[in-house]
């Protein structure tokens, strides 16, 4: 044990509050260094000499006085009282609960109401009204010219949202296309 | 909604049952309307208080105001208190943070020591240092020079002092009242003691 450890370890000393071991340690630190157990001596005469400071009383009137002040708050507008309820839920009262329960209910229904029935991904996409088989614009007589329109309508609508018909236009050139890794 | 006015004066409800009801008890009864059981814990608990108060401010006078807000909050805030805690750690809690309060005010004032004084500003009689008998002297100059060393010590050590060296509650409690681990309480008793041992090291 050194110096630091002992100073810390006064006042668990003094009340008793050190282990055995400890305890031990402390006391063979303060057999060894006479200036640490005066230490340890004046601090406990001071702890008996500030329990011993006299008990300080209030004064024959603070009743009256007392009873004055809260006659005086009782007599006020805006009385100081607070009077919680003994009986609550959660910390609200019963008629707070109450009141927040139905707001609860009625957000639940009210969102309930507003979610989309089915989780199908078709109502997401605009409906096509046309006849789906029938082609959007004449097929024309020479295919490459064919190709190239609808090449350039592809690049052209990239952005569209109606991929079906874009599809379909593929599809119908299929026969004309020659890929690359065909020609191997 | 007009309450019944305690009746301060006369406890005759305490009489019988002081000892038949804790703390805790009485204060459970007073929040059901029981006005005698406030009367109880007022009698049980203002020189207590006060003790601590005064070793705190300094200041009978100031010591005796904050104690009468300490028992008006408690009949005023009576529903605050939840069986939870001890009803001394509650109303040590209320007064010590009120003490805190009117020091803080007090540290914005302006403090002038007598021994700042000319002779000109005296004009009122100094309490005669003539011994009357040695015994009541020695005992009041010690008691003044420990109050002294009290008041030396920081805000937060002279707190955790008083209540253990003085009012000699137990670590724990303090610990909930001044709302700081317990270790920390332990470590501020004992720098605490170390501090007075220093400043009453003449005190022989």
């Amino acid at each position: 044990m050194d110096r630091y450890q002992f100073e810390d370890a006064i006042s668990a000393y003094l009340d008793n509050e050190l282990p055995l071991s400890d305890r031990k340690a402390f006391e063979d630190f303060m057999k060894a260094n006479s200036d640490a157990k005066i230490l340890v001596d004046s601090i406990r005469s001071n702890m008996t000499s500030v329990k011993s400071l006299s008990q300080i009383k209030t004064s024959g009137s603070f009743m009256s006085s007392l009873h004055k002040m809260i006659e005086f708050e009782k007599s006020r507008p805006s009385k100081k009282f607070v009077n919680r309820p003994s009986k609550t839920l959660f910390g609200f009262t019963p008629l707070y609960a109450g009141i927040m329960t139905v707001l609860i209910a009625t957000f639940i229904t009210v969102g309930i109401n507003l979610w989309p029935e089915s989780n199908s991904p078709v109502n997401t996409l605009p409906a096509y009204t046309g006849n789906i088989t029938d082609a959007p614009n004449p097929a024309p007589e020479n295919p490459a010219i064919d190709f190239e329109q609808d090449a350039v309508l592809a690049a052209s609508e990239s952005d569209s949202s109606d991929t079906t018909l874009q599809k379909k236009k593929i599809f119908k050139l299929g026969d004309q296309v020659k890929f690359v890794k065909d020609q191997r | 909604m007009n309450q019944p006015s305690p009746n301060l004066s006369m406890p005759p409800f305490l009489m019988d049952n002081q000892f038949r009801y804790t703390d805790e008890e009485l204060i459970a009864r007073f929040q059901e309307g029981d006005e005698q059981a406030y009367t109880e814990l007022v009698i049980r608990y203002r020189d207590k208080l006060m003790t601590f108060v005064y070793r705190f401010v300094n200041d009978m006078e100031q010591a005796e105001d904050i104690i009468q807000d300490t028992m008006l909050k408690l009949y005023t805030h009576k529903h605050y208190y939840r069986n939870i805690a001890k009803f001394s750690t509650w109303i040590y809690t209320i007064a010590g943070n009120l003490a805190k309060t009117e020091l803080r005010k007090k540290k914005h004032h302006k403090v002038t020591n007598i021994s700042q004084m000319g002779p000109e500003d005296r004009d009122y009689e100094l309490p005669s240092v003539a011994p009357e008998t040695d015994e009541i002297v020695q005992g009041e100059y010690i008691e003044k020079k420990i109050q002294a060393a009290i008041q030396n010590l920081p805000l937060h050590f002279r707190t955790v002092t008083i209540l253990r060296d003085i009012q000699e509650l137990s670590y724990e409690e303090i610990s909930k009242i001044v709302e700081v681990p317990l270790g920390t309480v332990k470590s501020r008793i004992n720098r605490a003691r170390l501090q007075l041992q220093k400043e009453l090291k003449d005190l022989k």
